[in-house]
């Protein structure tokens, strides 16, 4: 088994009084998709704005390959090589996809100090990124706004990889999606974890889970109470897990 | 190749917005050389050029600005102090070259006080750049103390009114004005994080795009270009009058929208923003010689603004997507 990209250990994030996050130990790694289930108010979206730097968390620690980290902002957990498709996808509608994939980190070259875009270059690099995800998007000029929702999830994981990204973090990113646009961005994320991504998946829908996760994680109440690998598990006893009637989920939670 | 190809590819390349402008600058120009005898000649049509100088160097600057989600309703006040500075050297004997230097500089300046109320101040655009309007109108009278600046020496007109190689300074400065525009806004990073803004914010923020950097710097450039725009106007008139850049804003915002680009950010066409003015000024010029009194101009180019942004809010409603229609 590969070493895990990052761990957690012992996470909890408290708001005031309440306690959103507590005690979660997970690993993530390379080349795996992990996909974090629960109900609403489980802790899954506390827990991955913890891994993605937009809230520190109150206790516990991350790793990463081994080292502590601790992010101060997105910024940071992004230098780490963490990146965060946000079900909101941060694409400037207006602006093409080649654009929207360098933005805020363009290839730029100085002409009298003055830094010129390296357009062709980007156009190109878009270009194969986006024929090695086999994203059916033929022109990487083409405003974002023209682009369907699961092209549009395409675009904003090219932009992750192109960030160099090690870790992509995915918030329920088939929500809004049609059945095959669905289809394929459920084989973009197989593809990702292919290049060797370690990939943490938000979903409600768990037959979709079971189609794309290697390892499925379920939170509730703010705790995580089970890990099962996918092939050794049904979606009966995952939903029997979420929904706290099972064995396991009883025992712990009288204990606590 | 897609039919919603993006704008503005080339410096010169058109889009159909564009392209209705021109016929409806000719079609203005037909109309009123039909209505008015005095209208075709050539002195003319140096006048209604001539007249558009200051108002195509403020309009590039308010074209970035509302293509990035903000606006400046003060720029013609803005102007106006700079005519100021530069009327004071010239009226106390000062060589020209200071003087020349004085616009771009009180209009960096200026620019800075705005960005520091509305960038780092964080007071919406229209209201924070509405309070400086204000304060600088009582500037413009506190400094002209009631009298005009006028009689000024010659001397920058001297310089301004020459021409290089058979093309007039002002030209040269605009096209050269255009370029460099049109070159940060299409083939720099500043452009892209321009546009980005405009569009959202809140996702430019994600991006990781400098946000006050960004928009701090286009208030100064718009600064720049209006102070440019006083030294023409200071050049051109010789004088300064208390009245100065009052119509300035009302006629950028105007000329900007009508090219094209949108009052809600993102999207803008500077090629648009010049034929808008042209128009705007072939307009005013035309019905001032058919015998419309000039204290009507305000009403032409308020009801142009109007009638453009609710034609832009009516086809909103055509089913099209927002995009298609956009870049077509």
């Amino acid at each position: 088994m590969t070493a895990p990209f990052l761990v957690a250990r012992n996470i909890a994030k408290r708001f005031g009084a309440l306690t959103a996050l507590a005690d979660v130990d997970l690993e993530i790694r390379p080349g795996e998709v992990l996909a974090l289930l629960g109900d609403n108010g489980a802790g899954k979206s506390t827990f991955i704005k913890v891994l993605a730097g937009a809230h520190p968390p109150s206790d516990g620690e991350l790793l990463i390959e081994g080292k502590a980290v601790a992010f101060a902002s997105p910024k940071d957990a992004a230098a780490s090589g963490i990146a965060t498709i946000f079900q909101e996808l941060a694409l400037s509608e207006n602006l093409s996809i080649a654009e929207n994939v360098f933005l805020g980190r363009e290839l730029k070259r100085s002409i009298f100090g003055i830094p010129f875009l390296k357009r062709a270059e980007m156009r190109q690099r878009v270009d194969s990124l986006l024929q090695e995800l086999d994203a059916h998007i033929s022109d990487p000029e083409a405003p974002v706004g023209s682009l369907s929702g699961g092209q549009r999830q395409a675009v904003a994981i090219c932009r992750a990889l192109n960030l160099n990204a090690r870790l992509v973090i995915m918030d329920e990113p088939t929500a809004a999606l049609a059945v095959a646009e669905t289809r394929k961005v459920l084989a973009l994320t197989r593809r990702l974890a292919g290049r060797g991504c370690a990939v943490v998946l938000i979903s409600h829908n768990i037959s979709e889970v079971f189609e794309v996760a290697d390892r499925i994680v379920v939170f509730r109440r703010g705790r995580k109470v089970a890990e099962r690998l996918a092939a050794e598990t049904n979606h009966e006893e995952v939903v029997s897990l979420i929904t706290g009637a099972h064995p396991d989920v009883r025992a712990l939670e009288k204990t606590n | 190749m897609s039919a919603v190809r993006q704008s503005g590819t080339g410096v010169f390349s058109m889009n159909g917005r564009e392209w209705s402008l021109l016929v409806a600058c000719l079609l203005a120009v037909v109309i009123f050389s039909v209505a008015s005898p005095h209208y075709a000649n050539p002195g003319n049509a140096v006048t209604v050029l001539r007249n558009s100088v200051e108002l195509l160097l403020i309009g590039l600057g308010m074209t970035l600005l509302l293509a990035m989600g903000g606006i400046d309703v003060s720029i013609g006040i803005v102007m106006g102090l700079a005519a100021i500075a530069i009327g004071r050297i010239l009226g106390a004997d000062g060589s020209p070259f200071v003087a020349l230097v004085a616009g771009p500089l009180v209009g960096a300046l200026l620019g800075c006080v705005t960005a520091a109320v509305v960038v780092l101040g964080r007071v919406p655009a229209i209201v924070g750049t509405l309070g400086l309007l204000g304060v600088y109108r009582t500037a413009v009278f506190a400094l002209l103390g009631g009298q005009w600046l006028s009689g000024l020496p010659s001397s920058l007109t001297d310089l301004l009114a020459t021409t290089v190689l058979g093309i007039p300074v002002p030209a040269l400065v605009i096209a050269l004005a255009y370029l460099i525009v049109w070159l940060a806004l299409r083939r720099t990073p500043y452009g892209l994080h321009l546009l980005a803004i405009g569009n959202s914010e809140e996702k430019a923020r994600l991006s990781g795009i400098p946000l006050i950097k960004v928009r701090f710097m286009t208030f100064v450039i718009s600064g720049v270009l209006t102070g440019i725009a006083a030294t023409f106007y200071v050049a051109t008139y010789r004088n300064v009058e208390m009245s100065i850049g009052s119509t300035s804003a009302l006629d950028a915002i105007a000329a900007v929208i009508l090219g094209g680009t949108s009052i809600l950010g993102g999207r803008c066409s500077l090629l648009g923003t010049v034929l808008g003015v042209l128009l705007l000024r072939i307009l005013q010029n035309g019905l001032l010689l058919i015998g419309v009194p000039s204290l009507w101009q305000p009403v032409v180019t308020g009801v142009l603004i109007i009638g453009v942004l609710g034609f832009e809010a009516a086809s909103n409603r055509l089913p099209l997507t927002r995009f298609q229609r956009a870049r077509a």
